[in-house]
């Protein structure tokens, strides 16, 4: 089952080629590790997927659906939500606040609603408030979730980050080095919550990563670009072995 | 506003009747200067059209170089910005009315001294902001508090009367079919030879080329030692030189009262995108094409298209100059929505 | 005597005020978008309800249905661009929306009446009291208002709607990323905004019985600025505590001008220099304003605080 396939994708900036007609697919329940040096195109793919930049050449499908000329929300409402590699926090909205805004199809979004359907709507704002103090135990933000998200700490930020994500509860979730500036024990904690995520409820992963380990831990299969391009596909094992992508590394750093 | 012809259309509606359109030769010429600021909008004649917006285009145009500037290198719409430019032509009518001084040396003592208070004003206000990091709407919000209090330490300072400068009563003189005072002329000539040491300044200096590094990329600007703090005062000395003369000059052309500022400030902006913010050059083309087509759209007579071509009869129909301003609010929204980016783009 | 009336005059304008401040706070407080061209509401709202009562017939309350309608449709319309321009050119274009607006009513004279304006606009029940005794009752037609404009704006503050909002205010991008519709979402709230100000035109074009252009120039806008950026965004207490503070000040310094020997024009000059003051050194010193945002906090059940 296909989730995912982007056909000859191009975005340029300027002269500037950053997604060179790249074409890849991301099979559903499954986690894809995206890897490359700085500058290949990660974030850009990420951005033009999830609808943020305009594409200049290509096609990109959703469980068969077309999605590429999408606004970002749209792209959402179809299942697929996407992180951000510098976390967005909104700087007066507490933790719980930044979950429970998350939560998808909640009724009291319309002003009309908000008013006239009171009941119902505080309804489900107390199964989204069960849903989002799960979660957040599992993050480890409990005794944070009145704080303000934009006092949080970087690591903090991504974990939250990846809370709204699972809040949201897409079928494909882009994550853009969830990792980073987590420390070891919460990521590992992290992985775990992932790995589980795609074995009991059939999510898919499409993650971009620097470190080895975490790639190597969790991913059924790595892409690596550089230049725009993908130069190779494989196990991760198969990944470690490949010259060339040693070699882009090398050169890269 | 006293019309003698009757054919001062006043505010009779978004399409006023105009039974007489007076082309202004056939008025004696000691009248015409008069005539010229009443009904010149009228005449459909080009050549006075394009002279009449050359005018204009140079006066905005030296406002809308400085919003533009600042808008680039500190990200934010200074909304007081007209207003640092009418201050400066209040210190022109002093030093002019009150000290005697030709308005030439007014305008090179009351340039440097309302750079002075801009300068001020950044160190005390948008400096402070800068260091907090503080989001650029803040600022924008900021400035348009300052503009406020600028306009109305004016009116406490000079009164809400309206000033004019000594100029003799000229008597227009005919270039190519269009009259043209000698103040209108030294106005094109004088924003003709800014526009020029605007440009040297850009390409020719130190400060230039700091200011072009710093619009591209701060932060590489700043780890190529260049000062910015520095170079952002000298931005804020040559947006303020540059609009007190644009604003001298405005208020040479009509009135000087204190809230001038604010009713240029609509039409300084509409340039300034119309060019593409944080292009010069841009803001000299948006600034002319802004004017010439403030004077087209007054000038024009709908009475063609209202009639479906010819089907029935009209009147003469036109545009009431009481929208006047609002002429350049829609070009402004009509900008903004098809094409942000203004005319040329971004540099 | 005429100092219970001054009094009661002063109240009236306060709580004007209030809906007008609560409705810009409503937008840039809360949801982020910066309107320079709020006194466009306020006089779409004034003159749509003025209008249909005096020159169409219609009832009183249609009228003011009318005048926040329109109002609202105005957000509606004025909301639209939002969706392609930064905020900063936003501002611009609404400073030149609102400008527009009150050129509109000064030249359209077949409507409006041009720079004469509106006059003898009825008020609503005026046969049930003595000349001596409607401003009271209009008060507290006012303070009624204001209450339920508090009441339904807190609610919907407090709402996902609300929410939302907020994290449009904050991080539009992440609020995308999450699958909101902020194009609608910022929509809706210009139409709640511009009915709320378009309430307060409508209440003040049939409080003082005759408007004009005059009324409705871009100084309003800036006096209401000031009430939010001294009273605080982001709460409905703050835009209150706000419209009383600057309409305090606004009205006793008229009041003071009798006994000092100072030209109208020039109290009047000082006064706003004094405005423009207000907000830059509160931006500056105080950006949360008198009265801060206050933090949302969930009410949990106990199995979460173990």
């Amino acid at each position: 089952m296909l989730t995912l396939t982007i056909r000859d994708l191009q975005k340029n900036f300027g002269s500037l080629r950053a997604l060179d007609r790249v074409s890849l697919e991301v099979q559903g329940n499954s986690i894809v590790g995206l890897i490359g040096p700085n500058g290949s195109g990660k974030t850009t793919l990420f951005n033009v997927v999830s609808g943020f930049y305009e594409k200049d050449g290509g096609e990109i499908y959703f469980k068969g659906e077309r999605i590429d000329g999408l606004r970002p929300d749209q792209i959402v409402k179809k299942g697929l939500s996407r992180t951000f590699q510098v976390c967005k926090a909104p700087e007066k909205l507490t933790v719980l606040e930044n979950m429970m805004l998350a939560a998808k199809s909640q009724i009291g979004e319309d002003p009309f609603s908000a008013l006239f359907r009171r009941p119902r709507v505080s309804m489900l704002e107390k199964a989204n408030l069960d849903r989002a103090m799960d979660l957040l135990e599992v993050l480890q933000l409990v005794d944070l979730r009145n704080e303000y998200a934009g006092d949080l700490s970087g690591g903090q930020k991504k974990l939250l980050s990846l809370g709204r994500a699972f809040m949201l509860d897409p079928d494909l979730i882009l994550l853009d080095e969830p990792t980073a500036g987590v420390n070891l024990t919460l990521a590992t904690q992290l992985l775990k919550v992932i790995r589980e995520l795609q074995k009991k409820e059939g999510k898919t992963f499409f993650i971009i990563e620097h470190s080895m380990k975490v790639i190597s831990d969790i991913c059924d299969k790595v892409l690596v670009l550089n230049f725009g391009k993908i130069m190779a596909e494989g196990t991760p094992e198969e990944i470690r072995k490949d010259e060339q992508v040693l070699k882009a590394y090398l050169s890269g750093a | 506003m006293e019309d003698p012809t009757g054919a001062y259309p006043g505010r009779r509606g978004l399409i006023s009747y105009v039974k007489l359109v007076i082309p202004f030769h056939f008025l004696p010429h000691a009248r015409v200067d008069t005539y010229s600021k009443v009904l010149g909008y009228y005449n459909m004649d080009f050549s006075q059209i394009i002279a009449n917006s050359l005018v204009r285009g140079a006066e905005l145009s030296l406002l809308a170089i400085g919003l533009t500037m600042v808008f680039d290198i500190l990200k934010f719409a200074n909304f007081a910005h007209a207003d640092y430019a009418v201050l400066g032509a209040f210190l022109v009518y002093s030093l002019n009315q009150v000290l005697g001084l030709s308005l030439f040396l007014a305008v090179i003592l009351a340039a440097p001294a309302t750079a002075l208070i801009g300068i001020c004003i950044d160190t005390a206000i948008f400096k402070p902001l800068r260091r907090k990091e503080a989001k650029v709407v803040t600022a924008m919000v900021c400035s348009l508090g300052i503009g406020i209090a600028l306009r109305n330490i004016l009116r406490l300072i000079w009164t809400s009367r309206t000033k004019t400068y000594a100029i003799p009563i000229q008597k227009p003189i005919e270039i190519l079919g269009a009259r043209l005072t000698f103040t209108q002329i030294g106005i094109v000539l004088t924003g003709f030879i800014s526009m020029v040491i605007f440009h040297l300044l850009l390409h020719r200096t130190k400060f230039g080329k700091a200011l072009r590094a710093i619009s591209d990329n701060r932060v590489l600007a700043s780890a190529c030692a260049i000062d910015s703090e520095k170079v952002i005062k000298w931005m804020w000395f040559i947006a303020c030189c540059y609009g007190v003369m644009g604003g001298t000059m405005i208020a040479m052309e009509h009135l000087l009262y204190p809230r001038l500022g604010f009713d240029i400030l609509i039409p300084v902006f509409c340039a300034a995108i119309l060019g593409g913010i944080g292009n010069p050059y841009g803001a000299m083309l948006g600034a002319l094409t802004l004017a010439l087509a403030e004077n087209i759209v007054l000038a024009l007579d709908f009475s063609y298209l209202i009639s479906l071509g010819g089907l029935f009869e009209v009147g003469p129909i036109q545009i009431s100059t009481g929208y006047k301003p609002a002429i350049s609010f829609v070009i402004l929204v009509a900008v903004l929505l098809f094409r942000p980016t203004g005319i040329l783009g971004r540099k | 005597m005429p100092v219970i009336y001054f009094l009661i005059y002063l109240l009236t304008m306060i709580g004007i005020y209030s809906l007008l401040a609560m409705s810009l706070n409503f937008q840039v407080g809360f949801t982020g978008l910066i309107n320079f061209g709020q006194v466009a509401f306020f006089c779409i709202g004034a003159y749509a309800s003025s209008l249909l009562v005096t020159k169409a017939g219609a009832p009183l309350i249609l009228g003011f249905v009318g005048g926040m309608a329109l109002s609202g449709l105005f957000g509606y319309i004025i909301s639209i661009p939002t969706k392609s321009l930064k905020a900063d050119y936003w501002a611009i274009a609404t400073l030149a929306g609102g400008e527009v607006v009150r050129l509109l009513a000064l030249n359209e004279g077949w409507l409006t009446e041009g720079p004469f304006g509106v006059m003898s606009i009825p008020q609503p029940l005026r046969w049930l009291f003595s000349k001596d005794s409607y401003p009271l009752f209009y008060l507290f037609l006012i303070a009624a208002c204001v209450l339920i404009i508090y009441f339904v704006l807190s609610l919907l503050t407090n709402s996902p709607f609300g929410r939302n909002l907020k994290a449009i205010r904050d991080e539009e991008d992440l609020c995308l990323s999450l699958g909101k519709n902020t194009r609608k979402l910022k929509l809706q709230a210009m139409v709640v905004a511009g009915m709320v100000a378009g309430l307060a035109g409508a209440l003040f074009a049939h409080y003082i019985t005759y408007i004009s252009p005059e009324n409705f120039k871009p100084i309003e806008t800036f006096l209401m600025w000031a009430m939010i950026i001294v009273g605080g965004r982001g709460n409905h207490l703050g835009a209150i505590l706000g419209a009383v503070v600057i309409q305090l000040f606004n009205v006793s310094t008229r009041f003071i001008g009798g006994y000092v020997p100072l030209g109208s024009d020039t109290m009047a000059a000082l006064r706003m220099v004094i405005i423009g003051l207000l907000i830059v050194l509160f931006l500056l010193y105080a950006p949360e304003g008198l009265i801060r945002e206050r933090k949302k906090v969930y009410h949990l059940k106990r199995k979460h605080i173990e």
